[in-house]
């Protein structure tokens, strides 16, 4: 009777899940502690990246296992997190709150200053000193918290400026050193229906923010122990006057920058150039290998907003020692190899922010027409802007997205994404309980 | 003689004879009463175009899994482009997920099977009991079970990680499995089911027959409330089987993995390789057809069950 | 277990009851237990969270860099029910279930009495095809819909009025409602079709004997007889959509002016993520439990409306 069959295939089943769990507790995942309880046997340390691990790309693992070998008295273990960096932040905070936190994580930039007030972030001042002299200065100021160290920085992402060299050329447009040139570029090419430059919302919060930094603007600073919130000042006008001259006379592509349309727009040449962050370069071109625009593309210097050389961070990582870690001289040994593995984390489509010049990949010199890439964008991260810190809770500057979006349509202007910017900073450090100067 | 044999067809001496007079089977109405032709006709009408409406996207979904990046913004989305890229997406499929992608199929299909198993049993079981007994304190267990749906479920995954980390369960099998076989919808379907399709009388006579609750519920009840059961298992299936926010916090280790876990760490890149991940979702929704097609039978069991009622 | 022998239709008493009460609670336990660990706790653990709040422990710009876990009373209730934010994305789900609901529900009813009606006879098929959609995960939903709505690469725009657009502010949330009813119909259909499956034939039987066409059978008898499977599928839809989060968000990722609070559900969840704020435990759990009260509020209205047509 179908009844009985059922039954028994219930219990089946349920035996079938029992034998399985008892054979798999066995081999199934650890428990994620940090460090190893001996004294006297091999410290392990944990490493959680969200680093992409993809097609082509050195795996993670594989870097890892150079150094366990060569390392047998400090092993490290790496995990790698497949959300997105919100989610990770979450994890980490409740793995750290039940005391089963990695030794090693890597962090965004803009979020260090908000997990250090967390309290979820050692303070490793004296070991990062070692090896300070490996690193960009701009990079590891980024892992500065007020002047607590908390970490190592990994890549970088400064803002730099593709464009189709070919496309320019026939338009007889030259390669701009500074927005205005910019911004005559974009007049003389809208006349052909060629865009020089995109407009994109969804990536307002650290495009524009990096575009002010370019600028020379430093939005949050410290006077008297108090937050000072400016994201409205000279730089951030410049910024704001660029945007809106380009959109009210419809000479920039406005769309997401994750959007299907953006891709199109790249495919069907509309789109020669674009203000983009340097670790773009890994996939920006990739929708148009085997095109007849293969090839046609250069990566150059952001344009200048009027002073010298300088350029913003678009984001970008380093790698942090967690709070409850138990072995940070170890960590942090682990942390400089292999951040300085220049070549590996290249691979996996990072800029790095060691000092030195990685080789370009063969698959990137392809696509820039054998330009030597990687050094253009190390020269980038060398002018990245000294003095642009972040502020704890950066991320809920999201509303920024919102605003910038409204502005792409035309329904407000630019610079109201600045002073949305500066509303949310100043309710936002309110919020979690930090002084902040007044407006 | 012959013709009052409820056979569909009989040999006679002369050779195979088609009867006219058939029984119709147990699903199918009277052959007095067949419906008109123009009837059906509009039936088959509404249901194909029903099934344009859900299919049409799952089509899309297949060709753009044979499309590579560029062909995706370029090409017209419900044929094909001229290059095939479906060996490559595969290719970088099993490339992402640094080969592991059918052992995560086959972990989701552990989990989804045992959560729904289990639930399925359990929530039947609640079901049954609330439909059908009267115990202290079911008012008040209805009222909190409903509660339990009214908070979202997102919200509840930290505290459930904080406690499953202190019961030593992350990282497990278990820490997916027991979270996914507790099903308050599944309650409130197996009692609106048993109070439908279970006759009291049925019960109280087999207890007076001398049977056991145990014997009563798992040779009466559990058949005449196969279809609900069916469908409740599959609900606890599919959403087993695409919750990714509970394995994200619960599991590390990249061989516990679920599948849908991996398809959005694929995504999670800033230019994902889009073919790749549609093909892996596909292939990960086949077990589920295989499922749907291997379950038709326990649905006809409740038919013909109800069918012989009363 | 003994049982005990009583004549059929006399209530049990003594013993008889306290028997039921024990079996009530037995066939309830399984789940019980497994409700307490994975909803109770997890439940209580985030009411609590409501109450407390994180505050930097010491002064200056990172608050020391520790933070301790403070009970603030009310004050993230009272954040949470004065936020505008919060009604506003309120008050667009509640319009939104007011016409996406009764649509969905209504063919979901109307496919399920299709396939009951025996009209057709490749049941199945239809079956798995009108829950196919239910089965596809969401990032792929997403990926899948994103691609459809956009107007310059959606195959669609070939066949609709130029200037279509259906993510712009006045369209979008009848995008989104077309994503929210492809994907649950079927899901809803198959609640229908276990609740009809239950019906006995002997009632079509008699009722055909009697002159009923089709429709008549469909409208007199299987649809009151479904009534309650309708009521839950219907509470549960209002719930979900009081908690709608997965077509918001996705429509989010390609259309920044939405902002990242469109939905109260979206609130909650950015604010535990820190992407919006207030940020954190306290907030987020505050406006959940605000939520809760809305969905349950509704739940209960809709409940004693149904209750007095009946």
């Amino acid at each position: 009777m179908p009844s009985k069959k059922a039954a028994g295939r219930v219990i089946a089943l349920v035996g079938v899940g029992t034998l399985a769990v008892g054979l798999s507790a066995c081999a199934g995942g650890s428990n994620d502690a940090g460090d190893d309880a001996a004294s006297s046997g091999p410290v392990t340390i944990t490493y959680m990246h969200r680093l992409p691990d993809g097609e082509g790309m050195t795996p993670v693992d594989d870097i890892v296992a150079k150094w366990n070998k060569e390392h047998p008295d400090i092993q490290v273990k790496a995990t790698k997190f497949d959300g997105a960096a919100s989610e990770m932040i979450l994890k980490l905070e409740t793995d750290i709150k039940a005391g089963s936190g990695p030794c090693l994580a890597q962090i965004g930039y803009s979020e260090v200053p908000g997990m250090y007030v967390k309290g979820l972030l050692q303070d490793v001042t004296t070991e990062a000193g070692k090896y300070a002299d490996n690193y960009s200065a701009g990079a590891f100021g980024m892992m500065k918290v007020g002047d607590k160290v908390v970490g190592l920085p990994q890549d970088t992402g400064p803002l730099v400026y593709f464009y189709n060299a070919t496309a320019f050329k026939k338009l007889g447009l030259t390669v701009p050193t500074t927005m205005d040139e910019l911004a005559a570029d974009a007049a003389t090419a809208s006349k052909d229906g060629k865009y020089v430059a995109a407009f994109t919302p969804d990536e307002a919060q650290n495009w524009l923010s990096a575009q002010a930094a370019a600028a020379g603007d430093t939005w949050f600073g410290a006077s008297d122990d108090k937050w000072q919130v400016n994201t409205q000042g000279t730089g951030s006008q410049q910024v704001s006057a660029l945007w809106q001259g380009l959109i009210d006379d419809k000479q920039v592509f406005v769309g997401d920058r994750w959007g299907d349309a953006f891709t199109k727009a790249l495919t069907d040449g509309s789109l020669i150039g674009h203000v983009g962050a340097a670790w773009e370069a890994g996939f920006l071109l990739d929708p148009l290998d085997g095109t007849e625009s293969e090839g046609q593309w250069r990566v150059a210097q952001l344009p200048t907003f009027g002073t010298d050389a300088m350029t913003g961070p678009d984001g970008g990582s380093g790698v942090s020692v967690m709070k409850g870690c138990e072995y940070p001289e170890q960590a942090m040994e682990f942390n400089n190899w292999f951040n300085t593995q220049v070549d590996d984390l290249t691979s996996q489509g990072l800029v790095v922010a060691a000092k030195g010049t990685p080789t370009t990949p063969t698959k990137m010199k392809k696509q820039f027409g054998d330009q030597d890439v990687l050094s253009e964008l190390a020269t980038a991260t060398q002018n990245l802007n000294p003095d642009f810190p972040y502020m704890p809770g950066f991320s809920a500057l999201s509303t920024m997205n919102e605003t910038a979006a409204k502005a792409g349509s035309g329904d407000v202007p630019v610079s109201d994404i600045f002073t949305t910017a500066q509303t949310t900073a100043v309710s936002t450090i309110k919020d979690l309980g930090l002084p902040v100067a007044g407006n | 003689m012959a013709q009052l044999a409820p056979t569909t067809t009989a040999t006679s001496s002369s050779g195979v004879v088609r009867r006219r007079r058939r029984v119709p089977a147990a699903d199918e109405l009277p052959l007095s009463m067949a419906p008109k032709p123009a009837l059906r006709a509009v039936a088959i009408v509404v249901l194909v175009i029903a099934c344009l409406y859900f299919l049409v996207p799952v089509y899309w979904l297949v060709v753009a899994s044979t499309k590579s990046n560029a062909d995706l913004s370029t090409t017209f989305g419900f044929w094909f482009s001229g290059k095939n890229s479906l060996i490559d997406n595969y290719n970088s499929l099993m490339s992402w997920t640094q080969g592991l992608f059918w052992r995560w199929v086959g972990n989701s299909l552990l989990y989804s099977t045992v959560a729904g198993v289990l639930g399925t049993l359990f929530s039947v079981m609640a079901g049954y009991a609330i439909a059908k007994f009267a115990f202290p304190g079911k008012k008040i267990a209805v009222g909190v079970i409903m509660g339990g749906l009214l908070l979202p479920v997102a919200l509840l995954t930290v505290p459930l990680y904080l406690e499953f980390h202190t019961l030593g369960l992350v990282n497990t099998i278990w820490a997916i499995i027991i979270p996914s076989a507790v099903s308050p919808f599944g309650v409130f379907l197996g009692m609106v089911y048993a109070q439908s399709s279970v006759p009291t009388e049925l019960i109280e006579a087999a207890r007076i027959d001398g049977a056991n609750e145990a014997r009563i519920f798992f040779t009466i009840v559990l058949r005449l409330l196969a279809p609900a059961m069916v469908t409740i298992f599959l609900f606890i299936f599919v959403a087993t089987w695409n919750n990714f926010l509970l394995p994200l916090l619960m599991v590390s280790s990249a061989d516990l993995k679920p599948v849908t876990l991996g398809l959005y760490g694929m995504m999670s890149y800033f230019a994902p390789v889009k073919g790749a991940v549609m093909l892996g979702a596909l292939l990960g929704v086949l077990p589920l057809v295989i499922l749907f097609f291997a379950l038709q039978r326990y649905w006809r069991a409740g038919m013909a069950a109800g069918a012989v009622k009363g | 277990m003994t049982t005990v022998a009583t004549r059929p239709g006399t209530r049990r008493r003594g013993r008889g009851i306290r028997r039921e009460g024990l079996h009530g609670w037995l066939f309830m336990a399984p789940f019980a237990v497994l409700f307490v660990v994975v909803f109770l706790i997890p439940i209580i653990v985030s009411v609590r969270e409501a109450f407390y709040s994180q505050v930097p422990s010491g002064g200056g710009l990172f608050g020391g860099g520790e933070l301790v876990d403070t009970f603030v009373g009310f004050d993230n209730l009272v954040t949470a029910a004065t936020s505008g934010a919060f009604w506003l994305g309120m008050g667009r789900v509640l319009v939104y279930a007011a016409f996406q609901i009764p649509v969905m529900i209504i063919v979901a009813l109307g496919l399920a009495l299709l396939l009951d009606s025996l009209l057709v006879r490749r049941v199945a098929f239809f079956r798995m095809a009108f829950f196919l959609p239910y089965a596809i995960p969401g990032v792929i939903a997403a990926m899948m819909w994103l691609y459809l709505y956009t107007p310059e690469v959606s195959p669609f725009m070939q066949f609709l009025p130029a200037g279509t657009d259906f993510m712009a502010p006045g369209t979008i949330l009848a995008s989104m409602a077309n994503m929210t009813t492809w994907t649950y119909t079927g899901y809803n259909m198959l609640i229908f079709l276990a609740a009809l499956q239950a019906i006995p034939h002997d009632l079509y039987e008699a009722a055909r004997l009697d002159g009923a066409s089709g429709w008549r059978i469909a409208t007199r008898i299987k649809v009151p007889l479904v009534r309650n499977a309708a009521l839950l599928a219907v509470l549960l839809s209002i719930i979900g959509t009081v908690q709608l989060f997965n077509e918001p968000m996705i429509m989010e990722s390609a259309n920044s002016w939405m902002g990242k609070a469109y939905t109260p559900m979206m609130l909650t969840y950015n604010s535990l993520m820190g992407q919006v704020s207030p940020s954190g435990n306290g907030p987020a759990s505050a406006f959940s439990l605000l939520m809760a009260v809305v969905a349950g509020a509704m739940a209960v209205i809709y409940a004693l409306v149904q209750r007095r047509k009946a």
